[in-house]
């Protein structure tokens, strides 16, 4: 095989080989870092009003996923984070049940799960490998990369929640007459 | 009040379920297992005990007085025959609600036997076979599906009162409470009591069906039977859910009978039992070990007691000594108690507490009003409990009270089975 397509491993084509775990590891870092993650989990009760008795059961129950876990072990949330729990508030605010808000932010985990993965195969597959097969030196390909992250997660983030948007209203208008 | 009264029982040839001779129009009582049971509808006379722990006291001796001014004429002599009442209790002291009710008519079956009993207050027109005719069926009223109305708590409010508990637990204020919430729902018809007494006697067929005043439920838990001089009593405590085949369901089974945590939750729901009936009783035997009971939708750990009256106490007596044991209250009782009006915030009413029925000759079944939803025309009140230990998680809590809680709004949904 004297030729190979752009998306074929770059170990044996003509780009340099470099090291890519860590390129995009510090990449995903990058692209992800879009705030500080402030609060561990009694600040991210004191920011948005809930008890800590609510949050430590929604981390329990896995509908809670940190930022990131820092050095010392600690779960640490970013203002979005605040933000979701806010808007889960919102929710029993307006009169759905804790209970049944729980169930639906576990088939929402599951669904989102199942996009995500597909999601970032698509990236990993289309995007990636093309940048690391057509970039001469390690710092152009994170540059890259950094830029196809930022521009890609808003975008996916933006279709589907538009969608989730549509069919919520589509299935509500369906319902109406109930 | 004139307490004299006219009671007729005499066999019946008629195979119907019992609920289907229950004439429409009528707020009836019913007490269904296995096919036997009972059902009574009209009013003959009504005990109104107040609140106060001597409730039962009160309304068992209400009770006597009547017997002893009935002429009772009993072709059949079995445990439900002549002068029978039907009753239910407030779970707590201070609630008013408790009633016992002697009807006019009522159909008893037991072992395939049927008989009719008919009880009229003397200077009261005589009301005799005022039974639905065989010939039409009854038509279950139309219905409409259960619609949800809010709780007394919001169940965000109840989880706190989950972790609470569990602190004070922790604390080593008590080992065990039994916390519980309610859902209101409404419907665009009025709930059809009857037809949903059916369905959770064909859906739980090995629960007690009652009907009581308008609760209505399928209970596991038989609090005190008493069956001329014998007395037996079934605890419950420990739970898990039926596996999805026979192997599955075998695991859980024997998860559930090695549970450290279940098998000492059930220990201390079989002394509480174990120390009442050893203070009202003769020869208390309970079983060594508690056994596995499996239901339609859950199995148990359980134990069965049986033992022999000492002073003739009524059904309803043994039952009141009973109540509340560590499955709706939890141990020890006063602390848990305490912990309850605290944290639930809400009126148990009848929920959790004896229902049932005792006759003139002092036998009775007494169960746990459980499973249960309190009717008022086009409006129900769903309750679900859970006891709650060192270990429990309140979110897990949360889903099994929101589980049971839909387990009992899909029969009271369901137009058919």
């Amino acid at each position: 095989m004297s030729h190979t397509s752009r998306s074929d491993t770059p170990s044996n084509s003509t780009a340099p080989a470099f090291d890519f775990a860590s390129t995009d590891a510090s990449v995903v870092a990058a692209a992800a870092e879009d705030e500080t993650a402030a609060y561990d989990l009694a600040g991210l009760a004191e920011a948005t009003g809930a008890t800590m008795t609510l949050l430590e059961s929604v981390e329990r129950a896995g509908l809670l996923l940190p930022h990131h876990v820092d050095e010392s072990g600690t779960a640490r949330y970013s203002e979005a984070d605040a933000r979701a729990v806010r808007a889960g508030m919102t929710l029993l605010d307006a009169g759905l049940p804790l209970g049944e808000l729980l169930e639906i932010a576990k088939h929402t985990d599951a669904a989102v799960r199942s996009i995500a993965e597909p999601a970032v195969e698509a990236f990993l597959r289309f995007v990636r490998d093309p940048v690391h097969g057509t970039s001469t030196t390690p710092d152009e390909a994170a540059e890259r990369l950094v830029t196809a992250y930022q521009r890609m997660l808003p975008a996916t983030e933006t279709l589907v929640a538009h969608h989730l948007r549509r069919a919520l209203l589509h299935t509500a208008a369906q319902r109406a007459s109930e | 009040m004139n307490l004299s009264s006219r009671v007729t029982t005499r066999w019946l040839d008629d195979h119907r379920p019992l609920l289907d001779f229950v004439p429409d129009g009528t707020s009836p009582w019913a007490w269904l297992h296995e096919g036997d049971g009972l059902v009574g509808w009209g009013t003959a006379f009504t005990s109104e005990p107040g609140s106060g722990p001597d409730r039962f006291a009160h309304s068992q001796h209400a009770f006597d007085e009547i017997a002893e001014h009935a002429v009772i004429d009993d072709e059949v002599l079995l445990p439900g025959t002549g002068l029978v009442a039907f009753g239910s209790f407030a779970f707590a002291d201070d609630n008013p609600t408790s009633l016992l009710v002697v009807p006019r008519i009522a159909v008893g079956r037991r072992g395939g036997a049927t008989w009719l009993t008919t009880i009229t207050v003397d200077g009261q027109p005589h009301i005799a076979d005022d039974l639905r005719d065989a010939a039409s069926p009854r038509v279950p009223a139309v219905s409409d599906r259960p619609r949800y109305a809010g709780s007394s708590i919001p169940d965000v409010n109840w989880l706190e009162a989950v972790a609470t508990a569990v602190d004070r637990i922790r604390g080593g204020h008590l080992d065990k409470v039994v916390l519980a919430r309610d859902v209101a729902l409404w419907s665009r018809h009025r709930f059809d009591v009857i037809d949903i007494a059916a369905r959770l006697n064909r859906r739980f067929a090995s629960c007690y069906t009652f009907i009581a005043d308008g609760l209505a439920g399928a209970t596991p838990e038989l609090l005190a039977a008493r069956f001329d001089r014998q007395v037996t009593s079934r605890v419950l405590a420990g739970t898990a859910a039926r596996g999805t085949d026979t192997d599955h369901d075998d695991q859980l089974g024997s998860e559930l009978a090695d549970s450290p945590k279940e098998q000492w939750e059930h220990r201390l729901a079989v002394q509480s039992v174990r120390n009442v009936l050893e203070a009202v009783s003769d020869h208390v035997s309970g079983d060594d070990h508690p056994f596995l009971l499996k239901l339609e939708n859950v199995q148990h750990l359980a134990t069965d007691f049986t033992a022999e009256v000492r002073d003739d106490e009524s059904a309803l007596e043994v039952a009141a000594a009973l109540h509340p044991t560590a499955a709706v209250g939890g141990f020890p009782r006063q602390p848990a108690l305490d912990l309850i009006t605290e944290l639930e915030q809400m009126d148990r009413g009848r929920y959790a507490a004896p229902v049932g029925w005792v006759d003139a000759k002092r036998n009775g079944e007494w169960g746990i009003a459980l499973r249960c939803a309190q009717f008022e025309g086009a409006r129900a009140r769903l309750f679900a409990g859970v006891g709650v230990v060192e270990g429990s998680l309140p979110e897990a809590e949360l889903a099994e009270t929101r589980l049971k809680l839909l387990a009992m709004q899909s029969v009271i949904g369901a137009s058919d089975d």
